[in-house]
């Protein structure tokens, strides 16, 4: 085991697969950065530092520095994809999905199926999501719940370094599509992180962070490390939860969430995302429509409202699920009769 | 022209498949027999057949909604598409594709496209992997004048030249994007590959209509690709015989337009005329040619009709590798 | 295969040791279907109808109705479904080791020597075989209930993910389904150049009005249910119509219910308490303010639902624990004083009045209470109350209050030696501290006694203690 960042986890795999593997391809908006400057390549090496060195390592033709042109670079790892290469394309921010949706939705989620299953198309897209660096309603968002409605893409959300790890493995490595989510607020979180070169964590296969029997708490990405912290206080009242790293939201380990809500009878799903048609109504659904019976109370959801992401601190706070949210969630859940 | 009688027979027994594919396709769709939205390639049939002459398998195409010609040109099975766009289990993309979606990824067919101007983005996709292969290979993303004012369609341009990929962005200009007029939609000055000049690419302009025109000018642009040179783009001017879709009323037609392109700019009738001329090849070469075309056509749609229809299962599989 | 069955003397309760049969069903060669009546079987406490968990046919009756009694675990009768050869059933009975006992050892009955082809019954107190053909995808818990429950999993089309089988699935399963009563669909015209509601559309389908002919009076000229209803004609007889005609009386039958074993042995006991306990009565009236004010915060910051009457069960079993005499069951001529209050709650059920037991609520928190007065009330809604829960008891309260009743006596539910009856919350005026007036939330309290073991000045002590603790209620959470 090693001790790292989660984003020396993105880095460290990429890199290692990029060894083991001449088909792997890095390209996006600033991974070699400083292209084209006084300062030349690898002035930045990827602003999330994530690509650094993956240049002077590898050269220009596997490391593709490309312009601001999002629908291009998607649509460029489908056409690699297609053509035997495994790219990892990386959207600078997730919300940027919105100018290249075409290539995500209509070509790289449906070749294989259009194509009547006589192709393969594994590319990755790296997004960087999530709120809580104050970047405001263009730069924050949480978009997994459009895109684990699209059939023929896989998304995942890692929460800890391990997970990056076994899970950028497992997506270089998968013969599918996959979204791969890194949330920008977790980059920073240390964890220890195994050695083996082939660690990988198969996707579709839930984390049970927490055991308890009163309740059960599902969450993603920072949302983990919340509900973990809410559950760690209920445990000094004597209530025990369930929390839940759904760790990929397509495939979804559905078995591990029916099996603790037949245990608990009650759920709170917590997601960052605003609540409409979101994965918490998804999941919401699936609850009670499979395990109805188990349920002692209501569904509660914890989500960001109705609403786009505010700019300042105290709005962006107020905007956000947290602890003390989940925590009254919970409480509320077990005070229904 | 510089082909033999071999190559010149290969070339116009395509372009009759093409044709004679689009023709019987225009009737059984009037008869209603089959679903969907479809869109005819005939008129253009030198465009696909000039391109696709020069290409091997490890050369990749990219096509649009209009891609039956493309397909054929590149070597898909000509049952296999029949059947796929009966939507048969037994079609190319075992029913599961249809019309807009034709491919074979095996023989550098990387799809047709239903949506405009997807298909420039993935070619330079494909591109990058033939550069970084390093055989010489390319790929092509043929566009039409409708995909042209696609900001997609310039994205990729300016990529495939940042990165000097090996991409060939072939715009068949038949003159409508749809039933909008290529005069009132492109703003600059009826010319497409001005744009793609301006984006730092070497270009071409032929006339689509002439098949010898059509194959030197690739021959000219494959050798600059092939040997390094980054990207190019080649214009040419075309015709669509047939509407935007089948079922289109053409009502935007001018009087008499239909009769005088298939008159003056059938590419098929320009080369059987050209080659018979020059004494290249014999009326009854071709005449030959034309019928063995017209059975395997005919036999091609019977084996549709009789192919194996897909179940309610299969709407299930191949959605994902593994799941 | 041919399944033969065990059915053996059930244990309810931990006191049961033995019990008889009174009367069969079935006789032998019958078959029955899951949820039938069995037999009854009566203890020295209650008679207990015994329901088919599964569908079988009656083999073999190794004990007769109106017997002796026979132990926990003894084996009563053979079942199977009808394919086993009598030599097969017979040899089946005569193996039969009955479990020692209990619960826990019942389940490794299964012995050497037992017929091979036959699957043996679980647990001593649910006579039920169940073979669990774990090659299926399950949920443990589905699992552990589909043994638990005898659950036959086979005939199962699971909803989970690949035909995965849920705790849900087995759920249905047991309670089979339900009865539908369609209602079918009313076709509706195509909405063209009418603009109503979903529900007014519906109305005026039913009623066959045409939605053109009414002008809209909801936002943007849409149709409203209101508007609707206003063009729905009234009673066809109408009220104009039958005026002045004579009175006509129609026939007014009796509709005759039969008591069911449940009424009987309720009718039973509560005419012997009536009849033989020397009942007397001590009323009193407490202020409530107090407590309906704390209630309204301990449920907020208890995050819990505890209800007045949840309240009222807390006080009387703190009361209870502080004087306990009259916290007693008369035995004969033994009276049996109690350290903690078993406080049964009346309760309206399906199957009649039933009283299950909050027990030691003396030593609960007022949510605890809550808790589990609502499990039980849950339990008694679906008629699933089990023995142990309604056995016992030192004292019931029984609560008519929000039905707007003002005060009533009850009857006492021996062996215990008193019952509080409780009224309904009213506004009343009362007498202020320094002379005035003021409007007061009272409530009223009957406590009925058993004068054979309590005397009026211990009732009286004890409902003094129980009003103070109403009227004080911080001192139930000190």
């Amino acid at each position: 085991m090693t001790k790292m960042m989660y984003r020396d986890a993105v880095r460290n795999t990429i890199f290692q697969e990029m060894q083991r593997d001449p088909n792997v391809v890095v390209l996006g908006e600033d991974v070699v950065g400083g292209m084209g400057t006084a300062g030349g390549p690898e002035a930045i090496g990827g602003i999330w530092s994530t690509s650094g060195g993956f240049y002077e390592a590898f050269g220009p033709d596997r490391v593709i520095d490309t312009p601001i042109s999002e629908s291009a670079i998607v649509g460029a790892a489908g056409g690699l994809a297609l053509s035997g290469k495994r790219p990892i394309a990386e959207l600078m921010f997730a919300d940027f999905i919105g100018v290249s949706l075409d290539q995500i939705w209509n070509q790289i989620a449906k070749f294989r199926y259009m194509f009547g299953g006589k192709t393969k198309c594994p590319a990755i897209i790296r997004l960087i999501y999530g709120a809580g660096y104050n970047a405001a309603a263009q730069h924050s968002q949480s978009p997994h719940a459009i895109l684990t409605g699209m059939p023929g893409l896989k998304v995942v959300m890692p929460s800890t370094p391990a997970d990056v790890a076994g899970m950028m493995r497992q997506a270089i490595r998968d013969d599918d599509p996959v979204i791969f989510m890194e949330h920008k607020a977790l980059y920073g979180v240390q964890g220890e992180v195994p050695d083996d070169p082939d660690f990988v964590v198969p996707f579709g296969h839930a984390r049970l962070t927490r055991a308890g029997q009163d309740v059960t708490i599902l969450a993603t990405g920072m949302m983990v490390g919340m509900a973990e912290a809410a559950a760690d206080t209920l445990a000094e009242d004597g209530i025990g939860a369930d929390v839940i790293d759904l760790r990929s939201t397509s495939p979804l380990d559905e078995e591990a969430i029916l099996d603790s809500v037949e245990v608990t009878g009650r759920l709170v799903i917590v997601d960052e995302a605003p609540p409409r048609c979101s994965l918490a109504t998804d999941l919401a659904a699936l609850v009670a429509n499979k395990a109805f019976a188990s349920l002692r109370a209501p569904i509660e959801m914890v989500t960001a409202p109705h609403t786009p992401i505010p700019f300042a601190r105290e709005l962006e706070s107020a905007y956000l699920p947290n602890p003390d949210k989940i925590e009254a969630a919970v409480r509320k859940a077990l005070a229904y009769n | 022209m510089q082909l033999n009688r071999t190559d010149l027979l290969e070339a116009y027994r395509r372009m009759k498949i093409i044709r004679d594919f689009e023709d019987f396709l225009h009737d059984e769709i009037a008869k209603g027999e089959i679903a969907g939205f479809t869109h005819l390639y005939a008129g253009q049939e030198a465009v696909a057949v000039g391109v696709c002459e020069h290409l091997s398998d490890d050369d990749k195409i990219v096509s649009t909604h209009r891609g039956h010609g493309h397909c054929l040109a590149k070597g898909c099975d000509v049952e296999g598409m029949m059947k796929e766009i009966w939507g048969s289990r037994e079609g190319l993309c075992k029913g599961k594709g249809g019309s807009m979606h034709i491919a074979d990824v095996d023989k550098g067919m990387l799809g047709a496209n239903g949506i405009v101007g997807a298909g420039a983005p993935i070619a330079v996709g494909a591109a990058l992997a033939a550069k970084l292969d390093g055989k010489g290979n390319v790929a092509i993303a043929f566009s039409g004048d409708g995909a042209c004012n696609q900001g997609t369609t310039f994205e990729a341009m300016n990529m495939a030249v940042v990165t000097k990929a090996p991409a060939i962005f072939v715009f068949e200009n038949n003159h409508y994007s749809e039933h909008t007029g290529f005069e009132y939609a492109v703003g600059t000055d009826k010319d497409i590959a001005s744009r793609a000049e301006a984006f730092g690419m070497k270009v071409w302009r032929a006339d689509g209509t002439d098949f010898s025109s059509v194959h030197d000018t690739m021959r000219e642009v494959l050798e600059y690709v092939r040997a390094g040179n980054g990207p190019a783009a080649v214009e040419f001017d075309t015709e669509r015989f047939y509407g935007h879709f089948e079922g289109d009323p053409q009502r935007y037609r001018g009087k008499g337009e239909l009769d005088r392109i298939r008159a003056e700019r059938d590419c098929i009738k320009k080369f059987r005329e050209t080659v018979t001329e020059a004494k290249l090849l014999e009326g009854s070469d071709l005449d030959k040619i034309d019928a063995e075309v017209a059975s395997q056509i005919e036999q091609a749609v019977a084996a549709a009709r009789a192919a194996d229809r897909p179940t309610a299962e299969d709407v299930l599989a191949d959605v994902y590798i593994d799941y | 295969m041919s399944k033969i069955r065990a059915f053996t003397m059930p244990k309810w309760g931990i006191e049961m040791t033995e019990g008889t049969i009174a009367e069969w069903m079935f006789g032998e060669g019958d078959s029955f279907k899951r949820g039938d009546l069995i037999c009854l079987i009566e203890t020295d406490k209650i008679t207990n109808e015994v329901e088919a968990e599964y569908d079988a046919t009656v083999r073999k009756i190794l004990v007769p109705g109106g017997g002796d009694a026979e132990p926990v675990g003894a084996l009563l009768a053979v079942f199977d479904d009808g394919s086993a050869s009598d030599e097969e059933i017979a040899q089946f009975a005569d193996a039969f080791v009955p479990a020692q006992g209990g619960v826990a050892e019942g389940k490794q009955k299964k012995k050497e020597g037992k017929p091979k082809e036959a699957d043996i019954v679980g647990e001593a107190d649910k006579p039920r075989a169940i073979t669990i053909d774990t090659n299926r995808p399950i949920s443990p818990e589905a699992l552990k209930l589909a043994e638990a429950e005898g659950v036959d999993i086979s005939g199962i089309e699971g909803s989970g993910r690949g035909g995965r089988i849920t705790y849900q699935d087995v759920q249905q399963a047991l309670r089979g389904p339900s009865i539908a009563s369609p209602k079918g669909t009313a076709v509706l015209p195509e909405e063209t150049d009418v603009f109503a509601s979903p529900l007014a559309r519906r109305i005026a389908a039913i009623h066959g009005i045409d939605l053109g002919s009414i002008k809209g009076t909801g936002a943007r000229g849409r149709i409203s249910k209101k508007d609707v209803l206003a063009k729905v004609p009234q009673g066809t007889g109408s009220a104009a119509a039958a005026f002045g005609a004579p009175f006509q009386a129609v026939p007014n039958e009796a509709k005759v219910i039969r008591f069911d074993k449940i009424r009987k042995v309720v009718a039973k006991r509560l005419t012997t308490a009536k009849q033989n306990i020397p009942h007397f009565y001590l009323r009193v009236s407490v202020r409530a303010d107090k407590m309906l004010e704390l209630r309204k915060t301990a449920n907020l910051v208890l995050g819990t639902k505890a209800s007045v009457n949840d309240y009222i069960v807390m006080a009387a079993a703190r009361a209870l624990a502080a004087h306990p005499d009259v916290n007693v069951q008369l035995h004969g001529e033994e009276i049996h004083s109690f350290p903690h209050a078993d406080i049964a709650v009346a309760v309206a059920s399906p199957k009649g009045l039933v009283t299950p037991i909050v027990r030691q609520a003396n030593r609960m928190r007022i949510d605890q209470i809550a808790h589990r007065t609502k499990e039980l009330i849950a339990k008694a809604g679906e008629g699933k109350l089990g023995f142990e829960e309604m056995d016992g008891g030192t004292f019931t309260v029984s609560n008519l209050g929000m039905f707007g009743i003002e005060n009533f006596d009850a009857i006492i539910n021996p062996p215990q030696g008193a019952i509080l009856a409780v009224g309904g919350a009213e506004r009343r005026a009362v007498e202020t501290d320094d002379g005035g007036i003021e409007f007061a939330t009272v409530i009223s309290f009957t406590l009925s006694v058993d004068h054979r073991a309590i005397d009026g000045a211990l009732g009286a002590q004890f409902l003094a203690t129980f009003k103070g603790l109403i009227e004080n209620p911080e001192q139930l959470f000190a």
